[in-house]
């Protein structure tokens, strides 16, 4: 009780105030661009947009490679993440390490080293060529792209959440009668899924964005950002805008659909109720 | 019927290891697997549950020898702290959980007479993070008992609940599994839950059972310094035995001498021994009276409540703690810094001789 009174009154105020006038200029920072770029847009100049063949073509092959980059992240990422949540080995924060290796590489980097291996003469481009699979110019590039620069998200967002799941509920699940692979399916993985879930969603987010790794890798077909960037390039600001703002509801759209996934809905979520 | 036995159970599991371990219960019975933490109490608790395969010794379970089975197949209810319920279900979905694995046959209407049973009717729908910790506990064991399990496996189900209701679930625990004849072992830290509880104790340090037996033979006739200090035993003493004789040994200790039964420990003349004294053993009057071999004169250094009881710290040439009733205190005018007689009941020593 006393520690309670002696905490509460006046102390933070100030640290407080400040605090709130510093988030306040970064909100205005964040959305005074976003607002700009819609003001000013006439509806009809976004229709002749949005029924340009060029512009839907890019944006469809952005959300299915970002989509596709999302479920390689989900089918490879998240085991990692339960790895890296529930064993510890020696080189554990080496493999911690790399996984954030792609955050820190500059993306025109990242896509000329892609480029060394998932190009023409490159280690897997060149196998998969073999077999009438290519990355140079492909849906197939632009996944490889995205997911290099995004599937850290989704193994670092998985693992933290795998790591608030006490593992002893999946041993009492066991014991309960369920085996392994089940008591995974009906414990761990429904409490962690909303870290899992919250990393799927950057991931996407962050893989619809992409422009560096893919404009290297794969310039055609135009993918929604590097189309965006030729319209600036070609005709100039007024152009690009109608497209940008156009990308910039899509992707809005679906990044709060996805966190309406995995917040919103209490059962699925688990945690949500 | 059922009952549950581990036979030399060796294990190696990092920093943890388990030697040697033997122990069964019978049904109905409680016992008690008392050590600090580090002692290798879970571990063992997870050896038996199957989560551990041990480089030596079996685990039988209702005549079943189960060692290498895995846990899904050993039929143990397992009872964490703060009882381990699933926090994404409702108490309702917490207990029908492990019905549809092991009990295909069955419908879910079997749930209904078990949420009676443990009053949980009006709960049913809440999320464990809302219940009671009465209800959590009542939830943990129908969940367990809707698989029909031989043996509770509990790890310290009480370490974060407060004294006052921990006292309550021990009692519902007890009558729980006296009238469900199963089996279960309990593990802990905390020796009021062995008194509690326990049909059986056995004290584990570093992997060993340092000690088994009934309570009353552990608690009276502590083996060691280390089960009698983790046992809560107030007064350990260090003396020499004078002399043994036909009514027991007399026994010095601090300048005094103090005449003792015999017990089980076969001692000789200049033996070192420790005696240990629970401080319910020690009385204390005003000066005065018939002197007798029993008794000393002493001091009372300080005082200090503990519930119903006062704590009475003494010097006597040796110090010695003493446990007398608040009414008693008050009764024979006791101060603090004031002269005493102190009496000791000797069958109540007990002689531990030192290594």
């Amino acid at each position: 009780m006393q520690t309670r009174s002696a905490r509460s009154p006046a102390r933070p105020h100030g640290a407080l105030a400040l605090s709130f006038v510093l988030g306040g200029i970064l909100l205005a920072f964040i959305l005074l661009p976003l607002l700009a770029l819609t003001a000013g847009q006439s509806p009809t100049a976004l229709a002749q947009v949005a029924s340009s063949r060029d512009v839907l073509d890019a944006i469809g092959l952005s959300l299915a490679g970002a989509a596709l980059a999302t479920l390689c992240a989900a089918f490879f990422g998240v085991p990692l993440g339960y790895v890296l949540a529930r064993t510890s080995f020696a080189g554990k924060t080496f493999v911690s390490a790399v996984v954030d290796v792609p955050l820190a590489v500059p993306h025109t980097v990242a896509g000329i080293a892609l480029l060394f291996v998932f190009g023409r003469q490159g280690l897997i481009g060149a196998a998969a060529d073999a077999v009438g699979l290519q990355f140079w110019g492909t849906l197939a590039g632009v996944v490889v792209a995205m997911l290099f620069v995004s599937v850290p998200y989704t193994v670092n967002s998985a693992r933290l959440g795998f790591e608030a799941v006490d593992p002893r509920l999946e041993q009492v699940a066991r014991t309960l009668g369920l085996g392994p692979w089940h008591a995974l399916y009906r414990v761990t993985l429904p409490l962690a899924w909303r870290g899992i879930m919250t990393g799927l969603t950057l991931t996407f987010a962050r893989a619809i964005a992409e422009f560096g790794a893919v404009v290297i890798l794969v310039y055609y077909p135009m993918t929604a950002p590097v189309k965006i960037y030729e319209l600036f390039i070609r005709f100039g600001l007024e152009e690009a805008t109608g497209m940008a703002l156009l990308l910039l509801a899509v992707s809005l759209a679906l990044f709060l659909l996805l966190r309406w996934l995995a917040y919103g809905r209490g059962h699925t979520s688990g945690l949500g109720r | 019927m059922s009952d549950v036995a581990v036979e030399q159970l060796t294990l190696e599991l990092g920093e943890f290891a388990l030697l040697d371990i033997s122990l069964s219960l019978d049904a109905g019975e409680i016992g008690v697997i008392l050590g600090p933490n580090g002692a290798g109490k879970s571990v063992l608790l997870e050896t038996i549950a199957g989560f551990h395969r041990p480089a030596a010794g079996r685990v039988v379970i209702s005549g079943r020898e189960v060692t290498t089975k895995p846990p899904e197949q050993r039929h143990v209810g397992f009872i964490l702290q703060n009882f381990g319920l699933f926090p994404h279900l409702t108490a309702a979905e917490n207990i029908s959980f492990g019905l549809h694995i092991r009990r295909r046959q069955r419908g879910s209407g079997e749930i209904a007479p078990l949420l009676a049973r443990f009053r949980l009717e009006g709960v049913a729908d809440r999320l464990p993070d809302t219940l009671s910790p009465g209800e959590k506990q009542r939830t943990a064991l129908a969940r367990s008992l809707i698989t029909e399990p031989d043996v509770f496996l509990l790890d310290e189900p009480f370490a974060a609940i407060d004294t006052r209701t921990s006292d309550t679930l021990r009692e519902e625990l007890r009558q729980f599994i006296r009238d469900a004849r199963i089996p279960a072992l309990f593990v802990t830290h905390d020796h009021l839950d062995a008194v509690a509880l326990a049909d059986k104790i056995a004290v584990m340090w570093e992997g060993e059972i340092v000690q088994s037996g009934t309570p009353s033979e552990v608690f009276q006739r502590p083996k060691n310094r280390f089960v009698a200090e983790f046992l809560g035993v107030e007064n350990i003493l260090a003396g020499t035995i004078m002399a043994r004789h036909a009514g027991g040994y007399s026994v010095y200790v601090g300048g005094q001498r103090l005449e003792v039964p015999p017990g089980n420990e076969s001692l000789n003349a200049e033996d070192e021994v420790l005696l240990c004294l629970p401080a319910d053993a020690v009385d204390v009057r005003q000066p005065g009276g018939a002197a007798s071999l029993r008794e000393f004169p002493g001091l009372i250094v300080a005082m200090a409540s503990a519930g119903p009881l006062v704590r009475l710290t003494l010097d006597c040439g040796f110090p010695l703690t003493a446990h007398l009733l608040r009414r008693t205190v008050s009764e024979r005018h006791l101060q603090p810094h004031q002269a005493v007689t102190v009496d000791i009941d000797p069958a109540a020593v007990h002689l531990i001789r030192e290594p």
